[in-house]
């Protein structure tokens, strides 16, 4: 069904481009770990909070305020490393269920992160039964490592 | 030089090591624990140097923040570095001579001494961390190396299976 997208990926200059450097396409990747490290690291911190471990000092909003920044700006930097990475092999990716598995795992977790998780972490501590954080922390962190953990792994059996 | 050369290649030899290598599954999913630890560990330690350059978690006090997230960054930094030693046993003369692999132990080993000298310059006086100038300004410094230095621990590391510079 997405074919044609996947092959108008392909066929751009910068795909192109990619293909015909040496340096280019390892050097994103390398960009793209450093930039999702620092993105999960922004998820763990608040997802520790939320489970009642870790940063216990602050409240869930505050982590949750101070890490907000660090995942759009990391979150940013995920995506313009991983587009080249998407459109220079668009074609093997039409293919690989690896990938297609880890893009509907991250749909997923952007999805709860943004909704769910981002709810759960401002609410006034008192409103809400102590379960209700624990749970949604332990499935943030489920759902961005299995994206990282799905996305290493496409290298592999992809 | 020819005895380490030697170490390893009976390293190389033997059954475990030619097991996992020779394995559909034994590199792949040691390498991907590897990395899956590895963001954990160093997101925690670049979460800890954005507080300690002030970029972030600037309500939390400095020695709070530190003493917090320490137990989960050595929970994941144990089995990071299992995991990477596993990884270098399995193929131990593919890396010995990737100049890659070597920056990296160069910049890790600098970013360990860097956290190391912070460690035992500011941790007699954890208390007053805040309202300390000196601390502040040696805090900033020491975030800022951390900071570049893992990040170019992680680089490097991406990029060994390059394996360029030959």
């Amino acid at each position: 069904m997405l074919l044609p997208l996947f092959e108008w990926c392909d066929g751009l200059a910068m795909s192109q481009a990619y293909r015909d450097s040496t340096y280019l396409f390892p050097v994103t990747q390398a960009l793209h770990l450093l930039a999702v490290t620092i993105f999960v690291g922004a998820i763990v911190i608040g997802d520790l909070r939320l489970l009642g471990w870790g940063p216990v000092g602050q409240s869930r909003a505050s982590v949750a305020r101070s890490a907000q920044r660090i995942l759009l700006w990391a979150g940013l930097a995920v995506l313009l490393t991983g587009i080249p990475q998407f459109t220079t092999n668009a074609l093997t990716y039409h293919r690989s269920w690896l990938f297609v598995l880890k893009m509907w795992i991250l749909a997923a977790a952007l999805l709860f992160t943004a909704t769910v998780r981002q709810r759960v972490a401002v609410a006034d501590e008192g409103h809400l039964s102590s379960w209700v954080p624990r749970v949604v922390g332990a499935v943030s962190l489920v759902l961005w490592m299995s994206v990282t953990i799905s996305g290493r792994l496409i290298t592999y059996y992809g | 030089m020819s005895s380490l050369v030697a170490t390893f290649a009976w390293l190389e030899r033997l059954d475990w090591t030619t097991a996992l290598r020779e394995s559909p599954f034994g590199y792949p999913l040691i390498e991907t624990s590897h990395v899956a630890c590895i963001v954990v560990f160093a997101g925690l330690v670049i979460m800890m140097d954005l507080r300690l350059v002030g970029l972030a978690f600037t309500h939390a006090p400095l020695a709070q923040i530190q003493r917090r997230l320490f137990p989960w960054q050595m929970a994941s930094f144990v089995p990071s570095t299992a995991t990477g030693i596993l990884l270098f046993c399995v193929d131990p003369l593919r890396y010995y001579r990737n100049v890659l692999f070597l920056a990296k132990l160069v910049f890790l080993a600098l970013a360990g001494l860097n956290a190391l000298a912070f460690h035992l310059k500011t941790y007699r006086r954890a208390e007053g961390w805040d309202d300390d100038l000196q601390v502040i300004a040696t805090a900033r410094l020491t975030g800022a190396a951390s900071l570049l230095l893992w990040s170019l621990t992680i680089v490097s590391s991406r990029l060994i299976p390059n394996n360029w510079f030959k």
